[in-house]
């Protein structure tokens, strides 16, 4: 029986191999893991489809596996049934296919063909990098100046050894220069492929604005007080939900190929956090139907799992918002970068104790807190935003107003 | 040779003043270099007095008189043409010494001293220079080896012979062979063959131990049609068993799957084998890196092994071509001066000035296939070309291979009349990493040869006008 990698999430296509936790001639049971899997933004286990023999592993760790493909051979004791059949002389092409493409590989390098122009090759030489270890992005596969100047910035520690080495600098200088690495993979590989992806495709434009959270705060203490410790983002988040209900554009997907902008009814808001690996966004789905208590024990449940490492593909899929909560840490504005192909993310800063002058002309102590709305400037305008963070700021302000949202 | 030397000191000394060697001077001296070049012979070397400028000139000769026939058609009459071979041999002559006198000039104009003389380094950083009794010795920054090849005469052939010959002395010949008999199968061989067929000798050729000639398949075929054509008889898969030269004749004995078969002629060509011309320097005692096949090794910028040496042209690896040392010599030169250069020989083109002439550069279709590429090609024939028409040598083909996948071009051979100075456009092509588009959209002149690249491109998609479209093949 074959073990193939599913499509264990939204829109994920490839998976890199990062452990085997079984090897070839393993006995496993039905549900046992047998390979940890880096997808998109997660690390997922891919448990056994049924008990017997580990026959073969058709891949190595670190390589990039595609949904469908088999990974590897479970000897189950059963006869292979007609469907099974039916795959093995599919099996036997991409076995014997491979082979082939190896030796192409190999051969063409024999041919040695530099695939970039004289005038980039020259480039390349007078930056000091070797132009046959640069990966050409352009057509054909031919190497860019682009390709040489963004190897070159990837490069700097190296280059700059190099340069030392070409002034012949003693050797013990070269060591200091040389630089500590960390491995550009797996999670964070995918934060910069995301990020890339979303800052070059969307046109973000960057709102700010501040709230005045003295009541809400106020608000909360009394409720912890009785004995119901609800966290203030929590109040954002079903905050957020009435108000994108009120102005959904924010709550929106651009479908530029069929020319449409969705307005989502659904409102799975996704949670930026900070955990070891890097930046993980579980969400939490239908914030607009749950109850304050309700959004905080899911909220704490999900950020303790990003934490652990503990995510399913399931919690991480499908948000239509994302917020940004840095405030515990600090800062006092930022233009975060929108999750594709969400339209908008919010990010709420430090709540700080200011004066601040009141209605009444009166200087007050008040609990201010900043925030910083990006938005996809394709889909929404200025004033738009400006509109959709005041009402939010109202019931922020207004905590009261909030029961008058109850269904 | 004088003892308690004075060494006089040099910036760049090269040694040899072949192609290779004067061009990395000239290019050094442009560079602010102070430059001296030893040369033991003749300043351009074999390329220059021996080697491809004599070898053009019989070329063209021969072309020009083949051509001769032709002209009644255009209304030229000039009665029966003779030839005149001592008359050439002293064109040949003028031609070589003015390019000879030009090469000085320009090494004069650039402030080159040009020493005669056998060099030897003496150190690492010295050389000798011995001319009679002369012996002067330099120290030098930088050397540039450059002394070119020599010929390895095969083996199997019997004493010194005036009717045996090789490419040192086959055009410098007192008297036009009668009967040429031709052994070898590369461009030289090729140019020997065809050229003193047209001018009128019996040519045959033996390609040496090879079934065929080492151009793409295709080229091949057109090639060995025209020589066909051209009735110059050639004897593949042969072994060359035995020469006899006699006074008046030479016998060359073959022999092939135990049949034998006997050729007589008045002389025989024989295609040589060439090693680094280095012994003489005495650079072995310094540990110089060398190939297994007793050449240079060198690096992209034609630095030996050797720190303050470098190496250019036939001593280093590669085919032995003028084109190559050239580039090697500027390379080096514009290193020493601490500029950024490189050699790349992935795309040297090879010309051969048969008749027609063929130009080559880049994979052969079998060569592209072996490399994995998934091969599609498209051949024009010059036929179908109006200006050869109209110049009448519509012999020839134009082929262009390229990556069916990505659209990569990846060869380009063409045998015909304007061949070689063709070559240019695919050489650049290919340097720019060009796909077929970037050679279909530009605008060639018509009506020209320029015309046979253009249909040989539009050929991979089945649009070239000037070609019949793809027989379907009739069901039986």
């Amino acid at each position: 029986m074959e073990v193939k990698f599913h499509d264990i999430g939204e829109g994920m296509n490839e998976g890199e191999i990062l452990t085997f936790f079984v090897k070839v001639g393993d006995e496993v049971t039905v549900d046992q893991p047998l390979v940890e899997m880096q997808t998109d933004k997660m690390v997922a286990e891919i448990p056994s489809p049924t008990a017997g023999t580990v026959k073969a592993i058709h891949f190595n760790t670190g390589e990039v596996v595609t949904v469908g493909t088999p990974i590897m051979e479970i000897d189950n004791g059963e006869e292979n049934s007609p469907p099974e059949k039916a795959e093995e002389p599919k099996k036997q092409e991409k076995q014997s296919a491979p082979q082939p493409v190896e030796e192409k590989t190999s051969t063409k390098k024999k041919h040695n063909r530099v695939l970039a122009a004289p005038y980039t090759r020259k480039i390349a030489r007078d930056k000091g990098v070797d132009i046959e270890e640069i990966q050409g992005t352009g057509p054909a596969g031919r190497v860019t100046e682009e390709d040489v100047y963004q190897f070159v910035n990837g490069s700097a520690g190296k280059a700059g050894v190099q340069e030392a080495a070409a002034a012949s600098v003693p050797a013990a200088n070269q060591k200091e220069q040389a630089s500590d690495t960390i491995p550009f993979k797996g999670i964070r590989k995918q934060i910069a492929k995301n990020m890339s992806y979303s800052l070059q495709t969307i046109p973000h434009v960057t709102h700010f604005e501040e709230a005045d959270l003295t009541n809400l705060l106020e608000l909360r203490k009394e409720l912890k007080e009785s004995g119901d410790n609800i966290s203030v983002v929590a109040f954002f988040l079903k905050a957020l939900a009435i108000s994108l209900k009120e102005h959904p554009i924010f709550n929106a997907r651009l479908d530029e190929e069929n020319e449409v902008i969705h307005l989502l009814k659904q409102y799975n808001f996704g949670l930026a956090t900070d955990t070891e690996a890097g930046l993980l966004v579980p969400v939490l789905p239908n914030v607009d139907q749950k109850s304050l208590r309700e959004i905080h024990t899911e909220m704490k449940d999900l950020t303790k799992k990003a934490q652990e490492g503990k995510l399913s593909a399931q919690e991480m899929a499908n948000g239509t918002f994302t917020i940004s909560n840095v405030g515990p840490l600090g800062g006092m504005g930022a233009t975060p970068i929108i999750n594709h192909p969400q339209t908008s993310i919010l990010a709420f800063h430090k709540t700080k104790k200011v004066p601040v002058v009141m209605d009444d002309d009166e200087i007050a102590i008040r609990s201010m807190m900043n925030m910083s709305l990006s938005f996809d400037h394709r889909v929404a305008d200025g004033a738009a935003s400006v509109r959709f963070t005041n009402r939010f700021v109202e019931l922020l302000e207004e905590p009261k107003k909030l029961l008058l949202e109850l269904v | 040779m004088v003892v308690g030397e004075i060494a006089e000191s040099r910036d760049l000394v090269i040694i040899g003043g072949g192609p290779g060697g004067y061009n990395a001077a000239i290019r050094a001296a442009q560079l602010g270099l102070d430059v001296t070049i030893i040369e033991k012979g003749k300043m351009g070397g074999v390329c220059l007095n021996e080697g491809c400028i004599p070898s053009k000139v019989f070329a063209h000769a021969a072309k020009e008189y083949a051509s001769v026939p032709n002209l009644s058609i255009l209304g030229i009459n000039i009665g029966e043409p003779t030839f005149d071979f001592h008359a050439l041999m002293k064109y040949k002559d003028r031609t070589v010494t003015q390019l000879r006198k030009g090469v000085e000039a320009l090494c004069a104009a650039n402030k080159i001293e040009i020493i005669e003389g056998q060099a030897t380094f003496t150190a690492e950083n010295k050389i000798g220079v011995e001319n009679g009794h002369q012996f002067d010795v330099y120290e030098f920054n930088h050397a540039i080896i450059a002394t070119g090849s020599a010929t390895i005469k095969p083996d199997f052939l019997p004493k010194q012979s005036d009717r045996v010959l090789f490419s040192d002395v086959i055009y410098n010949l007192d008297e036009m062979p009668q009967d040429l008999i031709v052994y070898g199968s590369n461009y030289i061989s090729l140019e020997v063959a065809f050229s003193y067929h047209n001018l009128g000798a019996n040519v045959t050729m033996i390609l040496d131990e090879t079934d065929d000639f080492s151009f793409d398949t295709s080229i091949n075929r057109e090639l060995k049609r025209i020589l066909k054509k051209q009735k110059i008889k050639v004897h593949r898969g042969f072994k060359v068993e035995e020469v006899h030269a006699s006074e008046d004749d030479v016998e060359v004995q073959l022999a092939k799957d135990g049949k034998e078969e006997t050729l007589k002629g008045t002389h025989i060509y024989v295609a040589t084998q060439h090693k680094a011309d280095i012994a003489e320097l005495g650079l072995e005692r310094f540990g110089l890196k060398m190939t297994e096949d007793g050449l240079v090794e060198t690096d992209a910028q034609m630095r030996t092994s050797l720190d303050k040496l470098f190496a250019v042209g036939d001593i280093t690896e590669g085919t032995p071509s003028a084109v190559k040392a050239i580039k090697e010599g500027k390379v080096a030169a514009e290193t020493i001066a601490g500029l950024n250069s490189e050699v790349d020989l992935t795309f040297l083109p090879s010309i051969v000035h048969s008749i027609p002439k063929i130009a080559s550069v880049g994979l052969t279709e079998e060569e592209a296939a072996e490399a994995g590429y998934k091969v599609k090609t498209s051949q024009f024939a010059n036929s179908g070309n109006s200006y050869a028409m109209i110049t009448n040598e519509k012999s020839g083909i134009t082929k262009i291979i390229k990556d069916e996948e990505t659209d990569l071009l990846l060869g380009f051979h063409a045998i015909g009349a304007g061949a070689v100075e063709l070559i240019s456009t695919a050489v650049t092509a290919l340097e720019m990493v060009g796909r077929d588009e970037d050679l279909n959209f530009p605008l060639y002149p018509h009506p020209s040869f320029n015309e046979t690249i253009l249909e040989a491109v539009e050929g991979l998609e089945e649009k070239a006008i000037h070609m019949p479209p793809p027989k379907k093949t009739a069901k039986v």
